[in-house]
């Protein structure tokens, strides 16, 4: 994915991860969090604002900053080091909204012959799973890194 | 705070932050956490190439 990204900064887990969009809107903090879940080496990958005023976070605030690729695509290099780190593991994410969901279907489909190189790929649309497809509407994804 | 090279696809390296350890126990997302479950228990997971 040879686009523009945000430096990144990494607990020392790399399970969260921050960086700092820079756009119409100003500066806005986000946070980037991989979550176990009760499936074993399945993380939720979590993804928000985080208000430097108050700490909280939020995954549904709609930040407009203009820079929608630049923080997708920083969202993808967490992934990366994420899997890297943590080669077994199977990353599950969805949108906060449903926008929100469309936009990281429009991600990987944009992406979709790079990624496939370094990923499995599946979509969830009517409670089954796929191989992701493009052109096609998901609920949710999950992804594998694949091994070498 | 360290710098780790680490492959990100054309950019290669990340702080480490120890200040966002503090996060490691905590579920900063936790209603989109809870819905992964649910869902993940009513449909289970796909059979991946690897599995």
């Amino acid at each position: 994915m040879n686009v523009e990204k945000y430096p990144l900064k990494a607990g020392k887990q790399l399970e969260v991860f921050e960086f700092t969009s820079v756009g119409t809107k100003g500066r806005i903090t986000k946070l980037v969090q991989y979550s176990y879940t009760n499936h074993k080496n399945l993380y939720n990958l979590g993804f928000g604002d985080k208000n430097t005023d108050t700490g909280e976070i939020d995954d549904t605030i709609i930040s407009n900053n203009g820079d929608s690729e630049k923080v997708l695509a920083t969202v993808v290099a967490t992934l990366y080091a994420f899997t890297a780190q943590y080669t077994e593991a199977l990353v599950y994410a969805t949108g906060s909204t449903k926008s929100r969901t469309r936009l990281y279907r429009m991600g990987i489909t944009k992406y979709l012959d790079e990624a496939l190189n370094d990923f499995e790929i599946y979509g969830e649309g009517n409670r089954t799973w796929e191989k992701f497809r493009k052109n096609i509407s998901y609920n949710a994804f999950l992804v594998k890194r694949k091994t070498r | 705070m360290k710098h780790r090279n680490i492959d990100t696809k054309k950019q290669s390296s990340i702080t480490i932050d120890p200040s966002l350890d503090v996060f490691n126990n905590k579920v900063l997302f936790p209603e989109k956490l809870e819905k992964a479950n649910t869902m993940l228990k009513e449909i289970g997971l796909p059979k991946t190439k690897e599995a």
